[in-house]
């Protein structure tokens, strides 16, 4: 029998993120393994770097120097938009819905590229709706839905081309307690259903942060106490 | 929902500014159709003059601003019946005359009688003036049918009474809307002894009529040979400068349109940069996020060529029955100019809409994502 740990999902290597010519240092070295099937909790006090690791993450932006790797391919390597399109599902603090687009057409417009006839994203988008429990509030715009509809309505989104990585920004950060309950309820029962899911969420609230398998603190754009955490287990 | 149908329902969100914008859109349309029907018109009249006579081709003189201000001495005709391969030449002198309100420019055509017939021109009634008359005219069957003329009748112009003599038909509506005069008095009223305006050239069957045409305009510089509504534009400088001020126009219409197109296209991409940065997190590609902002401009253009071409017609209309220009157009409405006024708001909302698609597509997703 071999002890050798799994290849990890992600992997974050002295990764660095400066801004303003470098006066501004977001991630200074931070280095990183996550798992697949591992939740991860990123927090850390504002201005620590924790949406800029979310961004890199999810190739919304390129780390000033160091690496970061997908399933052992460097992120540089592969095509950002099919990347973001197929691998990784991002949910926002402020859910970022399209104002002038229904529920059901939210979710379906993250489709549109990835292959899928009009008919089937209609249908998927649908089930997913089904699944966050928003059934009979498709037709619904954004503006005619509660903080907690809104926010599933973007984990809908988030899931609709079946990510290997799911990115929330603060995903209860302006929900009521109610609403913060939905979304844990939504988050436990998805890892039920998809063990393999990798969930990495930055969040300052320790009810969301206890919720995950393993805890990472930043500081100054680093882990803090200076060594990467060791990683648990993966999920069977 | 399609990829189609979201670019139209992006486009009827603001319903204020999509109004305001196909408006602009349909104001240039308006512009290029409007101008384009009076440039056609005017070729066409132009056209159905030289092709009163039934001839193969007309001479007139080079670089007149009018082609009625065309002069040809009588000495030329036969210069060009000696070229070889013509069979006939007639010549004639053309003339306007503003016989009252309905018809401002009134054709007056001079021919000797004996031409008549090589001229295309059937006596459908009464008989052909005499060539030395003073005080005969034949009418047009328009002309006839529009003053209420019989064989007998009077006619006055310009001060004079002339006894209707014969009515004919020429197969032209502009010729067939005027009337014929002896060469000799027409001359002599136009203080215009022994010249004529045109000259119509038959050739003989299976002659060669761009040879003839060549031979002619190089042995008389002076001259120049029209067969087409392109060649046109080789003898009247007028409506050179029309179709000239209409491509201009055109420019300019597609230059202001997409100016008001890229004005509305910027603020909204200014509006909605964030969806951008959210479309672009979804895995939406630059080219995605371009042609849906190009296409609504294109839905824009559409509807703003729409709304021009029923203002169009309208405006052709009302620019037709303006006092002094009752009967000077006859609006010709080809599906050219309306696909050239397609053509023209794609131009303006393409162009207009290049610029915010393209920072759309190329700000970056994180700063797009941060923009409130």
């Amino acid at each position: 029998m071999s002890n050798q740990q799994p290849q990890p999902r992600i992997q974050l290597t002295d990764v660095s993120k400066f801004y303003d010519d470098g006066e501004v240092r977001a991630l200074d070295g931070l280095t990183l393994s996550i798992f697949a099937g591992e939740s991860v909790a990123v927090t850390g006090p504002s201005g620590c770097g924790k949406s800029t690791m979310l961004h890199l993450l999810g190739a919304l932006d390129r780390p000033s120097s160091g690496t970061i790797h997908f399933d052992g391919v460097d992120l540089r390597r592969l095509n950002a938009v099919q990347y973001r399109r197929s691998r990784v599902g991002l949910v926002f603090q402020l859910h970022n819905l399209l104002p002038q687009l229904t529920a059901q057409e939210n979710v379906e417009i993250a489709m549109m590229g990835a292959g899928h006839s009009a008919r089937q994203r209609q249908e998927r988008a649908r089930q997913l709706l089904a699944d966050v429990r928003l059934s009979g509030r498709e037709g619904r715009q954004p503006t005619r839905l509660s903080g907690g509809e809104r926010q599933r309505v973007a984990i809908a989104r988030a899931l609709a081309n079946e990510p290997d990585i799911l990115l929330a920004d603060e995903p209860t950060g302006n929900l009521d307690q109610d609403s913060v309950d939905q979304v844990l309820s939504l988050f436990a029962g998805l890892r039920d259903r998809r063990p393999d899911l990798t969930v990495v969420t930055v969040t300052h609230d320790a009810r969301v942060a206890a919720a995950a398998d393993r805890m990472v603190h930043l500081r100054d754009g680093r882990v803090a106490g200076g060594a990467s955490p060791v990683p648990v287990a993966p999920r069977e | 929902m399609t990829f189609v149908g979201l670019v139209v329902h992006n486009v009827g969100v603001k319903r204020l500014r999509l109004a305001l914008t196909s408006l602009a859109i349909a104001i240039g349309v308006v512009t290029v159709v409007a101008l384009g029907v009076v440039t056609a018109s005017l070729e066409s009249s132009a056209l159905a003059i030289m092709q009163t006579g039934r001839a193969d081709f007309t001479v007139a003189q080079k670089g007149v601003s009018d082609i009625l201000n065309s002069n040809i001495n009588e000495a030329t005709v036969p210069r060009v019946s000696a070229v070889p391969g013509v069979a006939q030449t007639v010549g004639v002198l053309v003339s306007t005359t503003h016989l009252n309100a309905g018809n401002p420019l009134f054709v007056e055509i001079g021919i000797a009688p004996d031409k008549l017939a090589a001229f295309g021109v059937n006596v459908v009634r009464g008989r052909a003036f005499g060539a030395a008359a003073t005080n005969e005219v034949m009418v047009g069957w328009r002309t006839a049918e529009n003053l209420g003329l019989r064989v007998g009748s009077p006619l006055r112009i310009e001060g004079s009474t002339y006894r209707v003599v014969g009515i004919y038909s020429t197969g032209q509506a502009l010729g067939d809307a005027g009337a014929m005069f002896p060469i000799r008095h027409m001359q002599d009223l136009e203080r215009q002894p022994g010249e004529y305006t045109l000259l119509f050239v038959q050739v003989g069957a299976g002659v060669d009529v761009a040879h003839v045409r060549a031979k002619i305009e190089g042995d008389n510089p002076q001259l120049v040979t029209i067969r087409t509504t392109s060649d046109f534009g080789r003898a009247d400088r007028s409506l050179s400068l029309i179709s000239a001020a209409n491509r201009g126009s055109r420019t300019l219409a597609i230059v202001i349109g997409a100016i008001v197109v890229m004005s509305a296209m910027t603020m909204t991409f200014v509006e909605r940069l964030r969806e951008f940065g959210v479309l672009a997190a979804i895995g939406w590609s630059r080219r995605r996020v371009m042609s849906m902002i190009l296409g609504e401009a294109l839905v824009i253009g559409l509807l703003g060529a729409a709304i021009g071409s029923l203002l169009s017609l309208v405006a052709v209309r009302i620019v037709q029955h303006l006092p002094g220009l009752e009967g000077v157009l006859h609006p010709v409405f080809t599906a050219d100019i309306f696909a050239r006024a397609l053509v023209t708001a794609a131009a303006m909302s393409l162009l207009g809409g290049l610029y915010p698609a393209l920072r759309a597509a190329f700000t970056a997703p994180v700063v797009a994502l941060r923009h409130e």
